[in-house]
């Protein structure tokens, strides 16, 4: 009886934890990633770039436009997830096998603000508003 | 006691960690920036006190001095089983707007470099 209860977690370690060895998990993010409720406070028509700045800081750039300027704020989160299965071989392989799953996702996003020559917020838009990207290491 | 018994379970399986940093761009002190008054500091002034901008736009017939720098802290965690790592960017950036009488006419400035600490964990914000 005891047998069983030994190794069956022996077993499960044998296999599990050798499959965990080759898994990295990573993350860039470039900036504070803005939020609809971060921007949320931004009345067009009626508030101007120094509040925008007071809560938000400088932005990243500033365009001239024909009717005012272009702010823009960026920033990145991007995430990448690996596992190598083929760590599950290597006790019973004479080489080192691979076999890898991998996948990485980016949150590329802009919020851009449209100011007329009074620096009053006239227009307002994520440019690519996307969700965030997972951890899940499986490609297909 | 699941904290602590996790927390020396990572320290057992602990087999590396690596800290690096990068910078782009020289700093950009408060002081120089708390300097540039708006409506009586001039062009001139600006150059002075902080170089040439690393870019140089025409905003409506006016001047923008922008002047950047980037911070990237990166921290690594190598466990036996597994890594974590996370890489950190953040800018400092500074938009001086200067009329056609060559006097500033806005400073938009934030530091948020101030706050980019090293970290490992790639979870959560």
């Amino acid at each position: 009886m005891w047998h069983k209860i030994v190794s069956l977690p022996l077993l499960f370690t044998a296999m599990v934890l050798p499959s965990l060895s080759g898994c990295n998990v990573a993350r860039l993010t470039i900036n504070t990633p803005l939020t609809a409720d971060a921007v949320g406070f931004i009345t067009e028509g009626k508030t101007t770039l120094a509040d925008v700045v007071e809560k938000l800081g400088a932005p990243d750039s500033i365009t001239d436009t024909e009717v005012g300027a272009l702010v823009t704020y960026r920033f990145l989160n991007a995430k990448y997830s690996r596992v190598n299965f083929g760590w599950l071989a290597k006790p019973w392989s004479p080489v080192d096998p691979d076999l890898v799953f991998s996948r990485s996702g980016m949150g590329t996003d802009a919020f851009e603000l449209l100011c007329d020559t009074n620096w009053v917020v006239t227009h307002q838009a994520f440019v690519r508003h996307r969700p965030e990207p997972p951890f899940t290491p499986y490609p297909f | 006691m699941r904290r602590a018994g996790l927390l020396l379970m990572m320290l057992l399986m602990l087999n590396a960690c690596a800290f690096s940093r990068g910078t782009l761009g020289d700093e950009i002190k408060t002081d120089t920036v708390n300097s540039i008054k708006k409506g009586t500091t001039t062009r001139a002034e600006v150059l002075a006190h902080l170089g040439a901008p690393d870019r140089l736009l025409q905003l409506n017939g006016r001047d923008l001095f922008q002047y950047y720098r980037y911070d990237a802290k990166v921290g690594s965690l190598l466990l036996i089983l597994v890594n974590f790592s996370r890489v950190s960017v953040k800018s400092d950036d500074l938009f001086v707007i200067i009329n056609r009488e060559g006097i500033v006419e806005e400073v938009i400035a934030s530091k948020r470099t101030e706050n980019l600490e090293f970290r490992f964990w790639p979870f959560g914000d």
